[in-house]
């Protein structure tokens, strides 16, 4: 640093110790005395610090008073001028910002599979948000494809499952999700779930116990009750409206009032139009027809199960059940003698068939 | 709360310094200010920085000191959302994942414009805004806030945001995806 001297005291300093003020030189302990003097003649008081003119302020090569280019209140040699009109970026960081965006790129492009599983993610939330249960199950599901291991996902997807009446897709995902563990057992969205699996397994002991309970005569209005409590429980059971009105058609069965038995199959078939509701109303007419012998609710009896047979095309399991049907009703309709199937069992078949 | 050492944070952190001070330097490119020096990163306080000419234009003034906390937290969103759902929502194991996640919150992290910055801005709104300058009415408040928050630095504030707009930032696009 160069040595300048004081307007005021005119002692020698060097360069940065001095002070600058309205474009004369002093020492440290002269800039003040003379910022005040300017003060108080009304003067603007600029106070700074000495800037040797005659080196660059970047690189501290000389250039000569007057020499190089004025920044500011500095002056700078070419070169670094230069530098300092257009910092440039360095080379390492070009090749950075390079290696940043292919890293983005990348990024963008492995990570297709997992935008898409968010994006059906966020769909089924939605959904199930605004109660589309079924709707949002699709979406759901794909995504568990990708993660089993998503603590949102399962919970959502066992959520719309069982308010869908899908317990079976419910009970798939929690036990793959984690050997069924989840972070967090008391976010209200597992207690939610926790909930709606104990109802719906609830729910189903019911209709197991029901199911046993309907086998055997004499046990149809305990049956009923289970199934009207089951419903009342988890009321998603699919068809539990045809549920509940089939275990009644059974107490109506049981109590000989066929009208009952015949309103309520006739409510089912309007319901769903299935092999099974056609033939309950077979069912139901026959019995009719052995009270009244009015041939109309005979041939209907036929008709409503021919629809049974039509309906069930390809369903071997409805077909089965069909003919094991169609052979009692035969016997309603021939001899006009009402046999529950235990009694018809007892009576014409040695092999014993618990099934309904 | 625990104590981690300022220089230690800046480098498990250092993408997120070197991606401040270049956008500080872009910025200041992009108005012409003359920059006499740029450190992008360094062991020392601060671990960057860049020194330029003061500016009159206050938009110049705006978009020097606020622009890190722009591209920062832009970069945040993006690196995040590329890895927030394997990492968040799907809980899928994704060393990529992971890693992006460490550099956008690394990048996040960097955001806050250092309190020189702010104060140059602080000044020279006032004026300008009671003129009804738009730019120097949001920077008040703007400003207002991040002061505050880089002396929340203490508490993390600078790692709760990072987290905060990795995090809310992608749920935003992909709940807005989802409806598209």
């Amino acid at each position: 640093m160069s040595q300048v001297s004081c307007c005021d005291c005119s002692k020698t300093v060097s360069g940065g110790e001095a002070y600058e003020s309205n474009g004369k030189v002093y020492c440290a302990p002269c800039v003040q005395a003379a910022a005040e003097r300017a003060k108080a003649a009304g003067q603007p008081v600029a106070v700074a610090r000495y800037v040797d003119k005659s080196i660059c302020a970047r690189c501290n090569t000389y250039i000569g008073e007057g020499g190089g280019i004025a920044v500011g209140n500095a002056r700078l040699c070419p070169g670094c001028s230069e530098r300092v009109q257009d910092w440039p970026y360095p080379q390492w960081l070009k090749l950075s910002l390079a290696g940043l965006l292919f890293l983005l790129a990348f990024a963008l492009l492995h990570g297709r599979k997992y935008f898409q599983a968010g994006k059906d993610l966020y769909r089924g939330e939605q959904l199930v948000e605004k109660g589309r249960y079924q709707e949002a199950l699709p979406y759901l599901k794909a995504t568990m494809k990708l993660a089993p291991n998503s603590d949102k996902g399962a919970l959502l997807t066992a959520k719309a499952a069982l308010l869908s009446g899908d317990v079976l897709t419910a009970a798939k995902v929690l036990e793959s999700h984690d050997n069924g563990r989840f972070e967090n057992a008391d976010k209200p969205e597992f207690q939610e779930v926790k909930r709606l699996w104990n109802n719906a397994n609830a729910a189903f002991d019911k209709l197991e116990k029901a199911g046993k309970l309907e086998a055997e005569d004499g046990h149809e209005v305990e049956a009923a009750k289970l199934v009207h409590e089951a419903v009342a429980i988890y009321p998603q059971i699919p068809q539990a409206n045809i549920l509940v009105d089939e275990y009644d058609e059974g107490v109506a069965f049981a109590k000989k009032d066929y009208d009952a038995f015949l309103a309520l199959a006739e409510r089912d078939w309007n319901l769903l139009q299935a092999s099974r509701t056609a033939a309950m109303i077979s069912s139901a007419l026959a019995c009719k027809y052995a009270v009244s012998g009015e041939a109309a609710y005979r041939q209907r009896s036929e008709e409503m199960l021919a629809k049974a047979k039509e309906l069930a095309h390809g369903d071997k399991e409805s077909l089965d059940r069909l003919a094991e049907f169609e052979e009692r009703n035969r016997y309603r309709l021939d001899s006009r003698q009402i046999l529950s199937k235990t009694e018809y069992d007892k009576k014409f078949r040695s092999t014993k068939n618990t099934g309904k | 709360m625990f104590f981690i050492p300022g220089q230690v944070i800046a480098l498990l952190t250092f993408p997120g310094v070197i991606i401040h001070e270049t956008a500080h330097l872009f910025f200041c490119k992009l108005f012409k200010l003359k920059v006499f020096n740029v450190c992008f990163f360094r062991f020392g306080n601060p671990a960057g920085y860049v020194i330029h000419e003061n500016s009159e234009n206050f938009t110049a003034q705006f978009f020097v000191s606020m622009g890190p906390f722009v591209v920062n937290t832009v970069l945040c969103v993006v690196f995040c959302t590329a890895a927030f759902l394997p990492v968040w929502e799907l809980k899928v194991n994704d060393p990529l994942a992971y890693f992006y996640y460490w550099l956008g919150l690394s990048i996040g992290m960097h955001a806050f414009p250092s309190t020189t910055d702010l104060s140059h801005v602080w000044k020279a709104a006032p004026p300008l805004a009671k003129k009804g300058n738009l730019l120097a009415i949001v920077s008040l408040p703007l400003s207002a806030v991040l002061v505050v928050l880089n002396y929340g630095r203490v508490i993390w504030a600078d790692l709760g945001y990072g987290i905060a707009v990795g995090v809310l930032g992608p749920i935003a696009i992909f709940r807005a995806l989802a409806r598209m």
